[in-house]
């Protein structure tokens, strides 16, 4: 049983970690032997990644999380804790943006930023991946916020809280597991999101890092250079792999902490 | 001696108005170009010869290949163009016929070097009789052929086919090598790169794949199917890479890179890149099956963004690129094709007979014409795509009788 | 109590902001779009209904339909079982589950896009180390793609679901002798019902709209073998550059998913009531 159990268990993360594995493996193999001229290629070539590219990945990453985290806060402790008009159409709405299909409204989003001065801007961007993310941070700060004991939040308004006092001194430290985890996945899908940058960013100097490093993928009539690709996927990866295998233990609070029930 | 006044007044007033115009063609004006990331370092040459000798200021932008499209109709639909943008020459009717361009036909006529500007691509950016783009770059399809493994074969090196017949006939001998060798490759899962590679025999023969309006297909021509014909006995009998059936675009270049391969249709600006790998790589012109030479001129087209309001600073741009200047100095230095019929010898192709060969064919080759080109041939989910994949492995006369009818259909969806 | 609403509403206000502004504004938009003749520039002309009579018309459409059902079906039965027993595999704490957990979830952390770019690599005959040969399964290769990066998610959340149903009942059917699957049949399975609906409304839309894995590693093909709904969208606005098509098209789609997703959410409730 026990034998059988690790058995399993190996072969299944063997199967799991293999791709990420053999990336960084390709990214390091050269004609010659191993060596990091994939990467050179990857930010000296014409189209390659310039520092200015990650600075901006990073501005977009901070404020579509920071923007997310205020937004799901306040929205999921309006669903969990609160009645008012509008309540369940305003969720069905917010869940429905998964499922629109993201090709469709993206000629509307582009001409809608233009009408509030905010084409080729990284805060328009921003709100674009905000709301993208909407659907599962709202669901999920709302089931956070539902699972706190109601008698934590009377004790506060006995003494003598505003609603917005208890958010900030008994709400927000226990649903800080849900906060974790929105962060974390608003992190992850602003960093590595390819095709909103792309549609919504015009000038080199905005691009984020994933736009250059799918620029490296082409040369003419569609051959590819794989290894600078690799280099450029890994890249992308590392920040969010350490973030990921560090905050192990707080997405899987997040999640168990009746986040996802339904 | 009146009309000697009017014709002095009329002089003065030109020549005023001319130097009015240089003046305000170039008055610092900052001008955003946009491009494929397969043509970025061409456009950015451009930029930076013409920013170091101009004071207005191209700022080069490039968008991904296969997205290109989409970030340009996106744009469009926003109303917010660049000042100028390039795009594949064969999508340059379509987006002349929708307007995404600006109407160039004044500027071109006065253009003193309209006549050698290569016709094809001007014919491309011509929609209901006004032009809308100019030639960007130049790509042309040429036969690519592995000089080491003509020797290894016993055959002469310097003696390239004269006919597709010929060239057939090499493949096979140089895949008798044996090993990992194979006589050719080709594009057999890529619209895009059949068209470039197979439409040249055609020409060659005289025939047509597309009438000249491009609302008919002419797919089902003797000419095309014995064309399809040799490709396929090539494949049958292994002296095609294998890897040719699934092939989409993305291993064609590290194939020939990867000097197995005898001899191959491609693009001509691969030349470089396969050398920078060790194989030494003769150039030749396309046959037809007897013989008869011909090239897809493709690369890219450029125009004015309709929604640009800098059309003058933008045009003085255009017409530099077609100057001697940025030709010779800019395209020819870096061993790319002249946009100039006029200058297909220069003083940076001589050095290399091969560049000489390639410059002049653009003369001799074709663009295709067709507004719904893209939807057509281009795009993987187009007809044309299947009539190939029919034709190279299914029922080849069917494929083509069939696709003919949908391609015809597709040309002249509105 | 009215002012609690007052409060709760303007709690709410910055969600409503954005997904009025963001999602209301552009759907109405592509709504109107869907009912004209829709140039990239010039003047837009009314001729509905004709947008929504070419739809049947468009064999492309027929055929990438079809598949596309076919391969939402394909994921959600793959990937609702690899999910379920791998959560079942990590459900309980003993030494080295950290680890594991860690393993199956850690492709979510690479992007959609960079995931698919890896794969693009991983199986090509160029630097892959499992060429696929001429003739790619270029299916296969996407099933793969979705199956490596969202198994962890999908076991994370099935984990949840089997980790709050208590212990007791598990002790309770026991001493009354039921067998491993029964206990799986006639008790976790069950009570897991809401958890497993949440899953499969997220597999069934996110397969209904599927687009990335085949934009980036197949490109439709071979042979239009793999051609799903919403490349047909893309290819109606932005090859063909025909908006009003696109937006048809989008529009169909989008009513057929809300239909499928409040059956689903109807089951939630239902049991989570």
């Amino acid at each position: 049983m026990r034998t059988s159990y690790y058995f399993t268990g190996t072969a299944l993360a063997i199967l799991f970690l293999f791709p990420l594995v053999w990336s960084g493996w390709a990214s390091v193999r050269t004609d010659t032997g191993f060596g990091l001229e994939n990467y050179a290629r990857l930010f000296s070539s014409a189209n390659g990644i310039r520092p200015v590219h990650v600075l901006n990945s990073v501005i977009v990453s901070a404020l579509t999380v920071a923007g997310t985290l205020v937004v799901s806060t306040f929205a999921g402790y309006a669903f969990g804790r609160f009645r008012f008009p509008g309540r369940n159409l305003l969720f069905l709405l917010t869940l429905a943006i998964l499922m629109v299909p993201y090709a469709t409204i993206l000629i509307a989003l582009y001409v809608l930023l233009g009408w509030l001065g905010l084409e080729d801007s990284l805060i328009g961007l921003s709100l674009v991946l905000i709301v993208f993310q909407l659907p599962f941070s709202v669901f999920m700060m709302r089931n956070s916020f539902e699972a706190v004991p109601i008698e934590l939040e009377e004790s506060a308004r006995v003494d003598g809280c505003s609603s917005f006092g208890t958010l900030v001194r008994i709400m927000l430290p226990a649903v800080r597991p849900g906060l974790v985890t929105v962060g974390l996945f608003a992190f992850l899908s602003s960093w590595s999101e390819f095709f909103a940058p792309l549609i919504l960013l015009n000038s080199t100097s905005k691009f984020t890092a994933i736009v250059a490093v799918v620029n490296m993928r082409t040369a003419s009539h569609g051959s590819i250079d794989y290894a600078a690709l690799e280099a450029g996927v890994v890249f992308m990866a590392v920040p969010c792999l350490v973030l990921f295998a560090f905050m192990q233990r707080s997405y899987v609070r997040g999640f168990t902490s009746g986040a996802l029930k339904g | 001696m009146k009309a000697m006044l009017a014709a002095v007044v009329l002089l003065l007033a030109t020549a005023a108005c001319g130097a009015d115009e240089q003046g305000a063609a170039d008055d610092g004006a900052t001008l955003t170009l946009w491009t494929r990331a397969a043509t970025e370092s061409v456009s950015k040459a451009y930029a930076d010869a013409y920013n170091a000798s101009h004071r207005n200021k191209i700022e080069v932008t490039a968008y991904p290949n296969e997205e290109y499209p989409a970030k340009l109709a996106s744009a469009a639909g926003a109303k917010s163009l660049p000042d100028l943008f390039a795009a594949d020459v064969v999508f340059a009717p379509q987006y002349a016929a929708q307007g995404l361009w600006a109407d160039l036909s004044e500027q071109f006529k006065s253009l003193p070097v309209k006549d050698s500007v290569a016709p094809s691509h001007v014919r491309a950016g011509t929609w209901e009789g006004l032009n809308f783009a100019v030639p960007h770059t130049i790509d042309l399809s040429v036969l690519l052929y592995n000089k080491d493994l003509y020797a290894k074969a016993g055959l002469d090196p310097e003696q390239p086919p004269r006919t597709l017949r010929e060239f057939a006939e090499h493949a096979r001998k140089i895949d008798q090598l044996g090993g990992d060798v194979n006589g050719t490759y080709f594009g057999g899962n890529c619209g895009g790169c059949i068209e470039f590679t197979l439409w040249p025999s055609v020409w060659a023969a005289g025939g047509d794949v597309l009438d000249a309006e491009g609302r008919s297909a002419r797919v089902d021509s003797p000419e095309m199917a014995e064309v399809f014909a040799l490709y396929r006995e090539l494949y049958d009998q292994g002296a095609a890479a294998p890897a040719s059936k699934g092939e989409a675009g993305p291993t064609w270049l590290g194939a020939l890179q990867g000097g197995k391969v005898g001899i191959a249709p491609g693009p001509s600006v691969w030349l470089d890149a396969i050398e920078g790998k060790g194989v030494k790589t003769g150039l030749a012109p396309i046959p037809g099956v007897n013989g008869g030479e011909s090239t897809f001129v493709g690369g890219d087209a450029i125009g004015i963004g309709a929604t640009s309001s800098k059309t003058q600073q933008a045009w003085d741009f255009l017409a530099w690129t077609m100057s001697d200047e940025a030709q010779v100095e800019v395209i020819a230095k870096r061993k790319g094709v002249p946009v100039r019929t006029d200058l297909a010898a220069n003083k940076y192709s001589s050095a290399d007979p091969r560049l000489v060969t390639a410059n002049g064919l653009v003369a001799k080759g074709k663009t295709p014409y067709a507004r719904n080109f893209n939807a057509t041939f281009n795009d993987p989910q187009g007809p044309w795509l299947t009539t190939v994949r029919g034709a190279f492995f299914g029922d080849a006369s069917a494929a083509l009788m069939a696709g003919n009818e949908a391609i015809t259909k597709s040309l002249r969806q509105e | 109590m009215r002012r609690r609403a007052v409060s709760g509403a303007l709690y709410a206000t910055p969600a409503a902001l954005l997904v009025g502004l963001f999602f209301v504004v552009p759907l109405l938009l592509v709504a109107w779009m869907s009912l004209h003749r829709w140039p990239l520039l010039g003047k837009p002309r009314f001729n509905a209904p004709a947008n929504y009579t070419a739809i049947g018309d468009n064999a492309l459409l027929r055929d990438a339909a079809w598949f596309t059902v076919q391969y939402t079906v394909l994921i959600t039965v793959l990937l609702l079982a690899i999910a379920f027993g791998l959560a079942l595999l990590v459900q309980n704490r003993r030494p080295g589950v950290g680890f594991f957990r860690t393993a199956f979830f850690l492709p979510m952390a690479v992007g959609f896009a960079s995931a698919s770019l890896l794969f693009l690599g991983l199986l090509s005959d160029e630097i892959g180390p499992v060429p696929s040969g001429g003739d790619s399964p270029a299916l296969g290769s996407a099933v793969l793609l979705v199956l490596w990066r969202f198994a962890g998610f999908n076991m994370l959340i099935l984990l949840t679901g089997l980790q709050a149903i208590p212990l007791d009942v598990y002790e309770a059917a026991r001493i009354d002798g039921a067998t491993r699957w029964q206990l799986f049949g006639r008790i976790t399975v069950p009570l897991m019902r809401p958890t497993i609906a949440l899953v499969l409304t997220m597999m069934i839309t996110g397969s209904l709209l599927a687009f990335d894995q085949f934009w980036i590693l197949t490109r439709g093909g071979p042979d239009n073998s793999t051609t799903s709904l919403v490349m047909v969208i893309y290819r109606e606005a932005f090859v063909r550059l025909d908006l009003g098509s696109a937006a048809g098209i989008s529009v169909v789609l989008l009513v057929l998913l809300a239909v499928v997703s409040s059956v689903q959410l109807a089951v939630l409730r239902r049991r989570s009531a």
